[in-house]
């Protein structure tokens, strides 16, 4: 038992010295007196964050507007918040930038209010809930169009990232295209 | 670039290329299958997706070509996901042809060039909106395996 008293202690010790070893290694960013310019991964993810929380957003205004259209809309919305959630899972923000970034922040507010936060890029794909169109063929042929525009944003900016990011936004680029055809079709089934 | 990563690109393209060739050869015999046992609009789309697919092998054949290699060759015959006997079985064949065409160019989506990125992203594209309307739904993650991406916390 002795050993194992021993293997325990050099754990502990281990332990006790790895918040040490990251403190230390925190003051040597601080040093440097600018912080490292974002990577690209993470800008575009940003981006992507962002356009998945104002299109969660928009079919959460249709839906809480018009029921009928909600048995149709709810599997889309599920498909956007996997995405949002596996786009999240993707971002490690530097300790230095958290605060600026709050990943976290879900678009619990409607309306006009849930704002993407600064990293949007402008254009009719960042247009907030607030702009989702009275009446059921107008909403959906919104939601069809903000699909459409969302999915060719991702792609255009494929080849600024890791291989990795590529794949997993052209996925999402392909289900949101999918979206814009069932939202065309009234249905995604063929007869 | 040093000439040996050169090569390695190269080669990673050639091969993922290639793997897309044999998806969309397995996706043309597929269709041939699909087709015999529909009728109607769902015999018009599958004759559709059928061409959509010679299309997109023939393409590939011919990038492959004008890069100096010999595209893969079709198989005289493939064996079936499962047996096909009616609509539901034929168009469920095409759900998982079009998987396997989707995931065969996500990984082009992965290569370094911008070309190819662009090329494998239109690509997945196309087979999920094959795909969903044949499924009659949806999928979150067109190309992936199911459970590939496990739902991380919010």
């Amino acid at each position: 038992m002795a050993a194992d008293r021993t293997r325990r202690a050099v754990l502990a010790a281990t332990a006790a010295s790895l918040p040490l070893l990251a403190v230390s290694g925190c003051k040597g960013v601080g040093a440097l007196a600018t912080p490292p310019r974002p990577a690209p991964d993470v800008a575009v993810l940003r981006s992507a964050i962002a356009a998945e929380e104002i299109m969660i957003a928009r079919y959460d205004a249709v839906i809480a507007r018009s029921a009928s259209l909600a048995g149709r809309l709810r599997p889309l919305r599920a498909e956007h918040r996997l995405h949002l959630a596996q786009l999240r899972s993707r971002l490690i923000v530097p300790p230095a930038s958290a605060a600026a970034a709050s990943p976290a922040r879900a678009p619990a507010t409607r309306g006009p209010s849930s704002s993407p936060g600064p990293s949007s890029s402008p254009g009719p794909s960042s247009r907030g809930p607030g702009d989702v169109p009275a009446g059921t063929a107008a909403a959906i042929s919104f939601l069809q169009a903000a699909e459409s525009a969302a999915a060719t944003t991702l792609l255009r900016q494929l080849a600024a990232v890791s291989p990795s990011l590529a794949q997993l936004m052209a996925s999402v680029a392909a289900s949101e295209a999918t979206h814009a055809s069932a939202l065309a079709a009234g249905g995604a089934g063929r007869p | 670039m040093t000439g040996t990563t050169a090569l390695a690109a190269a080669a990673a393209e050639v091969s993922a290329l290639q793997a897309a060739l044999r998806a969309e050869h397995a996706a043309v015999y597929g269709y041939g299958v699909v087709g015999a046992h529909l009728t109607g609009t769902a015999l018009a789309a599958a004759t559709s997706d059928w061409i959509a697919h010679q299309v997109a092998r023939d393409s590939l054949e011919a990038m492959l070509r004008s890069a100096g290699q010999q595209p893969a060759a079709a198989a005289v015959a493939y064996r079936l996901p499962h047996p096909v006997h009616g609509p539901a079985a034929a168009m469920s064949l095409a759900v998982t042809l079009e998987n396997r065409v989707a995931a065969a160019y996500l990984a082009v989506v992965a290569l370094p060039s911008r070309r190819f990125r662009e090329l494998g992203a239109r690509a997945v594209t196309a087979a999920a909106i094959r795909a969903a309307s044949w499924r009659g739904k949806t999928v979150a993650f067109p190309g992936f395996p199911a459970g590939a991406l496990p739902p991380a916390k919010l």
